[in-house]
C-alpha cells in the first residue's frame, strides 16, 4: 500500500536528515515509529503525510509512484491521509466543531452529514459539551482529542499520529489508542510516533526504529496482540469524495 | 448556483485591515480624476463645436461711412455664401462692452473709432468654403479681416487635450498603485495565514479552495473601500458642480464634471472590488504553487 525504497530526505541544501529508508506499510497495518529526539521521526512523518517529497528514492502511495504525481494530484492523496500533529495545529479562530468538520468541508460533504459525523465523533472523544469552544479555551488534552477527531473524521486510509497521547491522561490515552486500533481493524493503515514505551507494549504492534536518520530495524509484531480496550468506535460511514 | 467558498481564514488576523482605507483613497482620487477628464473631454467637444460653427469678421476703418459701407457689403456677400446660416453686425453697445476690460467704460460716440464686428453662423452641411470667402471678402471689403478662431482654438484644444491625457494618466497610475498595494496586502495576508494554509493543504484542500477564501476577502475589501471613496468623491463633485453653477456659464464651467454624466462613478466600487479580487486571485494562486 505504501512503500519506501532507498528514500533520502534533506531540507534545501543541508545534509540528509533521512538516509536509505526502506519499509512497506501493508493495508490495515499498525506500526509504531520510535527513536530518540533528533532521529528524524518528524521528518519521516512529514514524508508520510506528504508535507515534503523525498530528495531521492522511490515512494509508492496507494499504488501510485509519488515521483509521477504532479503537485495538482497531491490533494487527492492527502485526503486519504489523516494527521495528528504533536502541536495539534488547530485553527484557533474556529470552534472544536468547525476544526473537526474541516476535512469533510474540504471534500464537499453535505452540511447534515457533517453535523452528524462531527457530533458523533466529538461525543466519542468526550467533547460533546465543548463542541463550540475555541481551542484557546480548551485544555491540552481536549485540544489533542480535537486534533485526533479531525484526523480521523473522514476515515482515512492512512493515519499518521505524532505523539497522539502526549497530552492526555492515561484513561483518555487508552481510549484514544483504542480508537486508533478500531480504525486500524477496519483497514486504516496507522503509524504512531511515540516515546511512550508502555503504549508500545500495550498495543504490541510492529515498531519502526529510527536512529540518526536511518531505519535501524523493524521489530516484528508479537505473536498475538490483544488490546484491553472494550469500547466500540464510532460507526460513521465514508463521506462524499473519499476514496475506497 | 455558485458554490459558497470555504471560509477558513481568521477575521482577527487582519494583516490587510488597512487595505479598504487605502483603496478608498485611491478610488476617491480616481473618481475625481476620471470625472474631470470626462468634463474636459465634454468641454473640448463643446468648444470645438461652438467655435467651428462661427466666424467673426472685423471691418476696421477710421471713416465711419466707409466702414459702414464695407460692413454692409460684407453682410450682403456673406449671407449669399453657401453654408452660412446667418450674418449679423454686432451693435456698437456690445462692441463697447467687449472693449471695456481694456479701455474702461466709455460712452458710444466718444470719438474712438470702433470696428464693425460681424458674427457669422455656419450650418453643419459642410458646404462652406473658407478660402473662397476670404478671397471674395478682399474684393468686397478690403479693410475686413476674417477670424475663424482657429489659432486661439488650437491652443485651447491643445491645452485641454494635454490636461485630459494627464488626468487619464493619473487614473492609470492610481490603478497600478492600487494593484501593487493589493499585491503587497495579499503577500502580507499569505504570511499571516501561512500556518492555516499549510494545514489546509495537508488536509487535501486544493489551491482553488484556498484562493477562493482570499478572493472573497479581497472582493469585500475592494467593495468597501471603493464605496467609501466614491461616496466622498461624490460629495466633492456635487460641491464643485454647485459652485460652478453659481459661477454661471463660462469656459471653465464647460469643462467641469456634469453630475448628469458622471453617475457611472457609482459603478467604481464594483470595479475596484473586481480589480482587488482578480489581483488577489492571481497573486495568491501564484504564491500557493510555491507551497507544499
Amino acid at each position: 500500500m505504501i512503500s519506501f525504497e532507498n528514500v533520502g530526505m534533506r531540507y534545501d541544501m543541508g545534509g540528509e536528515i533521512l538516509r536509505d529508508i526502506n519499509f512497506t506499510l501493508d493495508r490495515g497495518s499498525f506500526h509504531f515509529l520510535v527513536g530518540p529526539s533528533g532521529a528524524g521521526k518528524t521528518s519521516l512523518l512529514k514524508l508520510l503525510y506528504l508535507a515534503f517529497r523525498p530528495s531521492r528514492g522511490l515512494v509508492n502511495y496507494f499504488g501510485h509512484d509519488l515521483s509521477n504525481i504532479e503537485r495538482s494530484g497531491l490533494p487527492r492523496l492527502r485526503r486519504r491521509i489523516g494527521v495528528v500533529f504533536q502541536d495539534f495545529r488547530l485553527l484557533e479562530h474556529l470552534s472544536a466543531f468547525d476544526n473537526v468538520a474541516l476535512p469533510l468541508r474540504i471534500q464537499g460533504a453535505q452540511k447534515k452529514q457533517i453535523a452528524e459525523h462531527v457530533e458523533e465523533l466529538l461525543a466519542w472523544v468526550g467533547l460533546q459539551d465543548r463542541m463550540h469552544a475555541r481551542p484557546a479555551t480548551l485544555s491540552g488534552g481536549e485540544k489533542q482529542r480535537v486534533a485526533i477527531a479531525r484526523a480521523i473524521i473522514n476515515k482515512p486510509d492512512l493515519l499518521v499520529a505524532d505523539e497522539p497521547t502526549g497530552n492526555v491522561d492515561p484513561d483518555m490515552a487508552e481510549r484514544l489508542m483504542h480508537l486508533f486500533v478500531e480504525l486500524n481493524k477496519i483497514g486504516t493503515t496507522t503509524v504512531v510516533a511515540t516515546h511512550d514505551e508502555n503504549l508500545v507494549k500495550t498495543v504490541g504492534a510492529p515498531i519502526l526504529q529510527l536512529s540518526k536518520g536511518e531505519l535501524s530495524h523493524i521489530k516484528a509484531r508479537p505473536d498475538k496482540h490483544t488490546t484491553p480496550y472494550g469500547q466500540k468506535a464510532p460507526s460513521y460511514k465514508r463521506t462524499k469524495g473519499e476514496q475506497s | 448556483m455558485l458554490k459558497r467558498p470555504l471560509n477558513f481564514l481568521s477575521a482577527d488576523k487582519q494583516s490587510d485591515a488597512l487595505l479598504p482605507w487605502v483603496i478608498s483613497v485611491m478610488l476617491f482620487l480616481s473618481a475625481l480624476a476620471l470625472s474631470f477628464a470626462l468634463g474636459v473631454n465634454r468641454g473640448l467637444d463643446s468648444w470645438s463645436k461652438g467655435l467651428t460653427s462661427t466666424l467673426t469678421i472685423q471691418v476696421v476703418h477710421s471713416d465711419t461711412i466707409e466702414r459702414n459701407r464695407q460692413a454692409e457689403a460684407t453682410i450682403k456677400m456673406v449671407r449669399a455664401t453657401p453654408g452660412v446660416t446667418s450674418a449679423n453686425i454686432m451693435a456698437d453697445q456690445y462692441v463697447v462692452s467687449l472693449l471695456s476690460p481694456w479701455l474702461g467704460n466709455m460712452p458710444i460716440g466718444s470719438g474712438l473709432p470702433l470696428p464693425s464686428l460681424i458674427d457669422v453662423t455656419l450650418d453643419d452641411s459642410g458646404d462652406f468654403n473658407l478660402d473662397s470667402l476670404k478671397s471674395r471678402l478682399n474684393v468686397a471689403a478690403p479693410d475686413a479681416a476674417l477670424d475663424d478662431h482657429q489659432a486661439w482654438m488650437r491652443q485651447i484644444l491643445d491645452l485641454a487635450g494635454i490636461l485630459e491625457v494627464l488626468l487619464i494618466a493619473i487614473v492609470v497610475m492610481i490603478t497600478l498603485c492600487t494593484i501593487t498595494i493589493v499585491i503587497f496586502g495579499c503577500r502580507a495576508g499569505l504570511a499571516a495565514h501561512q500556518d492555516t494554509i499549510e494545514i489546509m493543504h495537508l488536509m487535501g484542500a486544493e489551491d482553488t479552495t484556498i484562493a477562493s477564501a482570499f478572493d472573497r476577502r479581497y472582493l469585500q475589501h475592494g467593495l468597501k473601500g471603493g464605496a467609501f471613496g466614491v461616496c466622498i468623491a461624490s460629495v466633492v463633485l456635487y460641491g464643485v458642480a454647485y459652485m460652478a453653477a453659481r459661477m454661471g456659464q463660462g469656459l471653465l464651467n464647460a469643462a467641469l464634471p456634469d453630475l448628469n454624466t458622471v453617475w457611472w462613478v457609482l459603478l467604481l466600487p464594483i470595479l475596484s472590488g473586481l480589480l482587488a479580487m482578480i489581483t488577489a486571485r492571481i497573486t495568491i494562486r501564484r504564491a500557493l504553487t510555491d507551497m507544499v
